[in-house]
């Protein structure tokens, strides 16, 4: 822009400056860098030996089935019929329609579609069982459920939900009233087992490879337990307890998304099935907004109105009358 | 071997302390943190700038 066009425009105290006429000094950035960085290190080391950081255990499968081996059979059951929480999800797991959040036309998770394919019933039940050796009784379970029709399949699995409804732990031991379920208590007692002894864990991360960091798998399954979801509301990480900014124990959280976690609590969001992507693009909005407030009318002039400035530069302008 | 001269001075691993006011629920914690930055904010503003090394 050249001088002759600036010296066309009138003067906006919002969005101009006058040059400087006061006077300058030398100042020393790297002293104070310097000062800044021994200041943070020396309350970040002090509040470590003094506060330590969160250590609230991980949860496995183990963890979870020795403590409710109930939950654990019942989520396995939905898990095997299809009607759980990661068999319903959609993308990006696998092709179940209706479940992904959309906003009007907008919806993020079907247009990228199934780039992490999981098939519950083969990955977290299936699968582990075949895994297991000397036990005739279960390989037999094995080969009756898949030599079944989908629809005997179906008629077991349903028999079965509604017993382990009744299921009771009596002695350490799973105990399903008998009924008409075919060889899926076999599967889900051995499934149990497997899972109170620590192998299912072993079982679900062997399957990414060499090195097995991928623990996608085991958090899914974990996270479809009502287990799961209890822990999360007694530590107040749920979403409807601001668990966003929350942090497990006495320690303090994630205070700055006071905002984001806000909007979790009222209507409409609190009772949207699409809150997620209708929170992510409110908070995307109002981001733009602050970003853009230098050169929104109005919005940009609030600094000059308040006066705040004169405040905090109160020996200057003391200074200038 | 016990590790326990690594353990910290003050232990905030025991269940959280919250506060409920209508559709707030807020960690103690948070209260805490949220009130020193405010206090840090305040002091910034009221407290006078070291004049005498400004005219060094």
């Amino acid at each position: 822009m050249s001088e002759t066009t600036i010296l066309q425009r009138r003067f906006n105290p919002d969005r101009d400056a006058r040059p400087w006429q006061g006077g300058s000094r030398p100042y020393d950035l790297i002293k104070e860098v310097t000062i800044c960085f021994l200041v943070v290190t020396v309350l970040v080391v002090g509040l470590a030996f003094l506060f330590g950081s969160p250590d609230d255990k991980a949860i496995s499968i183990q963890t979870w089935a020795t403590a409710n081996q109930i939950d654990f059979a019942q989520t396995s059951i939905s898990e095997l019929n299809g009607t759980s929480g990661t068999a319903t999800y959609g993308p990006p797991y696998n092709n179940f329609v209706g479940s992904s959040q959309s906003l009007g036309p907008i919806s993020l998770e079907s247009w990228i579609g199934v780039h992490i394919p999981v098939n519950p019933a083969q990955d977290f039940v299936l699968g582990p069982l075949s895994t297991v050796a000397n036990a005739p009784n279960v390989t037999r379970a094995l080969d009756v459920f898949n030599a079944a029709t989908p629809s005997q399949q179906l008629a077991w699995e349903t028999n079965y939900a509604t017993a382990v409804s009744h299921a009771s732990s009596v002695n350490g031991h799973l105990v399903v009233p008998r009924g008409a379920y075919g060889p899926i208590g076999v599967m889900i007692g051995q499934l149990t087992a497997m899972a109170k002894s620590g192998a299912l864990d072993s079982a679900m991360v062997d399957q990414s490879g060499f090195y097995g960091t991928n623990y996608t798998k085991s958090l899914l399954y974990i996270a479809d337990s009502t287990y799961f979801a209890a822990q999360g509301t007694a530590h107040h990480l749920s979403g409807d307890q601001w668990g966003m900014m929350n942090e497990t124990g006495n320690f303090p959280g994630q205070a700055w998304l006071w905002l984001y976690t806000f909007w979790y609590q009222v209507p409409p969001f609190s009772t949207s099935a699409n809150a997620d992507i209708q929170v992510s693009a409110l908070m995307g909005l109002l981001s733009l907004l602050l970003l853009l407030v230098p050169f929104i009318p109005g919005l940009r002039s609030i600094p000059r109105w308040t006066r705040v400035y004169r405040f905090i530069w109160k020996d200057y302008y003391r200074s200038q009358g | 071997m016990t590790l326990s001269f690594l353990a910290a001075l003050i232990n905030l691993d025991k269940p959280g302390v919250f506060l409920h006011w209508g559709v707030i629920q807020i960690s103690l914690a948070n209260v805490i943190v949220i009130g020193l930055m405010v206090a840090v904010f305040l002091l910034a503003i009221f407290i006078p700038f070291d004049r005498k090394s400004r005219r060094r």
